[in-house]
């Protein structure tokens, strides 16, 4: 059954310039257990992952499959860790490859995985591990495992700092708090910025970050954005350039949840500033670039998915420079978990609940 | 017993023991950015040490009353027949009773560790050792007044 929630956008953050814009929200798909990350497959159908260890296939009429899919490498489920992005292949027309993030190991020793797999037959064969984020660390949290692929179909996934590690955002030698950027078969790039460096990990594409949730590639603009979470206060978008180091935990927004200061210092010198940071924190958890045609007014924008804040923020942009902003999508009331730009030109929402949900907005009219 | 006599050391126990809490989770904090070149004024330290006293006192001053709470009548009760064993026995008092409060607060935690201090060895030790502080601060104002309330 479908329901549908007419509702008005406005422009919040261009009080000059308020636009409208009529939307509703179709619920296509209910029941799903912590919905992680959303993949469009060539045939019209989408996989989705549950954090809580499963992969489930939505055939193309739009029918969630009642068995999860076979073949999913073991994996670490336990507060934040689980499995966490799917991402298909820039070549799966050809190779049938999926890209699939989940952390590894034990309450004691883990971290985020990368793995591919061939999609075959609505099972996963052929299942091989890429990368396994160095060090293990203890705890269940901040595993980042959002992916993005660049122009040269090279991938960037994006990492934690394992919360009680944050310091280590800032050692090159290791993967804590760090985006990472990997050939598709796992192998490291030769044009990595830090290859070659003494005492850096080679897989190293950027440094000084605490919990990357959101990375979005903008083929047009060529430009690489990402958006992670700030302690209490202190969420940032970051425009990634490689080797870069984008200060987590020297300068920082955001407070401890306690309320302590974790650094006096906002920017400093070297290290890159934030294009945008959200104080109050929004939590945000997935971005994506709206290239859709269905919303015109959107084309371009960026879209982040916040948990906290229970919407959708539009961060526009013009001629790649930030425009102001709108949240979206506050009626539903829920934890936005993933946000896709459909090849239909809708988008798409996941809520983050036991009960997830699979919603698509398209235009009221 | 005359509770109400054990009322302000029991204040000036907790408030003692957050204030040099947070003092040492500020500067904590500030030799991480030092270690990193980053300088530190002495302005910049004394503004940040104020800004934890107000934004991170709050929260850790909940939970050495907590543990205070607990521990420091339990030390008295303790205490009865052995003055010989006041100093140390209020000094251990403060320092377990922080050491049990950040485990469970630890435990209750949606993240690992709660107080970022609290993450090291030394860090931990250097919390007990403020809370010490303020359990010794307690029998040092309660031993005048010790035949009226226990």
């Amino acid at each position: 059954m479908i329901k549908q929630a007419a509702a008005l956008c406005l422009v919040m953050a261009a009080p000059h310039a308020v636009a409208a814009m009529d939307y509703r929200i179709e619920t296509l798909v209910t029941g799903l257990e912590h919905p992680w990350s959303l993949a469009f497959l060539p045939d019209g159908g989408m996989l989705v992952t549950e954090r809580v260890g499963r992969l489930r296939l939505i055939d193309a009429q739009g029918q969630l499959q009642a068995e999860p899919l076979a073949g999913l490498p073991e994996m670490f489920t336990a507060a934040q860790a689980g499995l966490m992005e799917v991402a298909l292949d820039p070549d799966f027309a050809r190779n049938q490859r999926i890209f699939l993030t989940y952390a590894y190991g034990t309450l004691e020793a883990n971290n985020t995985r990368l793995a591919s797999a061939r999609l075959v037959d609505g099972r996963l064969e052929d299942v091989r591990v890429l990368f396994s984020a160095q060090p293990a660390k203890a705890g269940a949290s901040h595993y980042g495992g959002r992916l993005a692929f660049l122009a040269d179909a090279t991938l960037v996934l994006t990492l934690g700092d394992a919360f009680d590690l944050r310091e280590e955002a800032q050692n090159p030698a290791n993967h804590l708090g760090k985006l990472v950027r990997l050939n598709r078969d796992g192998s490291v790039p030769a044009d990595n910025p830090l290859r070659g460096q003494p005492g850096a990990a080679p897989e190293v594409y950027s440094l000084g970050h605490r919990n990357v949730q959101g990375i979005v590639f903008d083929a047009q603009q060529r430009r690489l954005y990402s958006h992670e979470h700030g302690p209490r206060g202190g969420d940032e978008l970051n425009l990634i350039e490689p080797g870069l180091n984008y200060g987590w935990p020297l300068v920082s927004y955001g407070v401890d949840y306690t309320g302590a200061r974790i650094s006096p210092y906002q920017e400093l010198p070297g290290l890159q500033p934030p294009l945008l940071h959200w104080t109050p924190s929004v939590a945000p958890a997935s971005l994506t670039q709206y290239t859709g045609t269905l919303f015109a007014q959107w084309q371009g924008d960026l879209f982040a998915a916040t948990l906290a804040e229970r919407s959708v923020r539009r961060i526009r942009l013009h001629d790649g420079k930030l425009a102001g902003e709108e949240v979206l999508f506050e009626e539903l009331e829920s934890r936005i978990r993933d946000v896709r730009n459909g090849p239909d030109g809708a988008l798409y929402l996941l809520t983050d609940s036991a009960e997830g949900q699979l919603l698509r907005v398209v235009p009221s009219e | 017993m005359r509770i109400s006599l054990l009322f302000r050391p029991f204040l000036a126990a907790v408030l003692l023991a957050t204030v040099l809490g947070s003092l040492l989770q500020t500067h904590l904090n500030l030799a991480v950015l030092q270690a990193h070149g980053i300088a530190v004024p002495v302005t910049v330290r004394l503004h940040t040490s104020g800004l934890d006293l107000l934004g991170f006192g709050p929260t850790l001053a909940a939970l050495v009353a907590t543990a205070f709470l607990v521990a420091l009548p339990l030390a008295l009760w303790l205490l009865r027949g052995r003055d010989a064993l006041g100093w140390p026995l209020f000094a251990l008092a403060g320092a377990l009773s922080l050491l049990a409060a950040l485990a469970v607060a630890n435990a209750l935690a949606p993240m690992p560790t709660l107080i970022a201090a609290n993450r090291t060895l030394a860090g931990t030790l250097g919390l007990m050792a403020c809370a010490s502080a303020g359990g010794l601060l307690f029998y040092a104002l309660l031993r005048p007044t010790r035949g009226r309330v226990a």
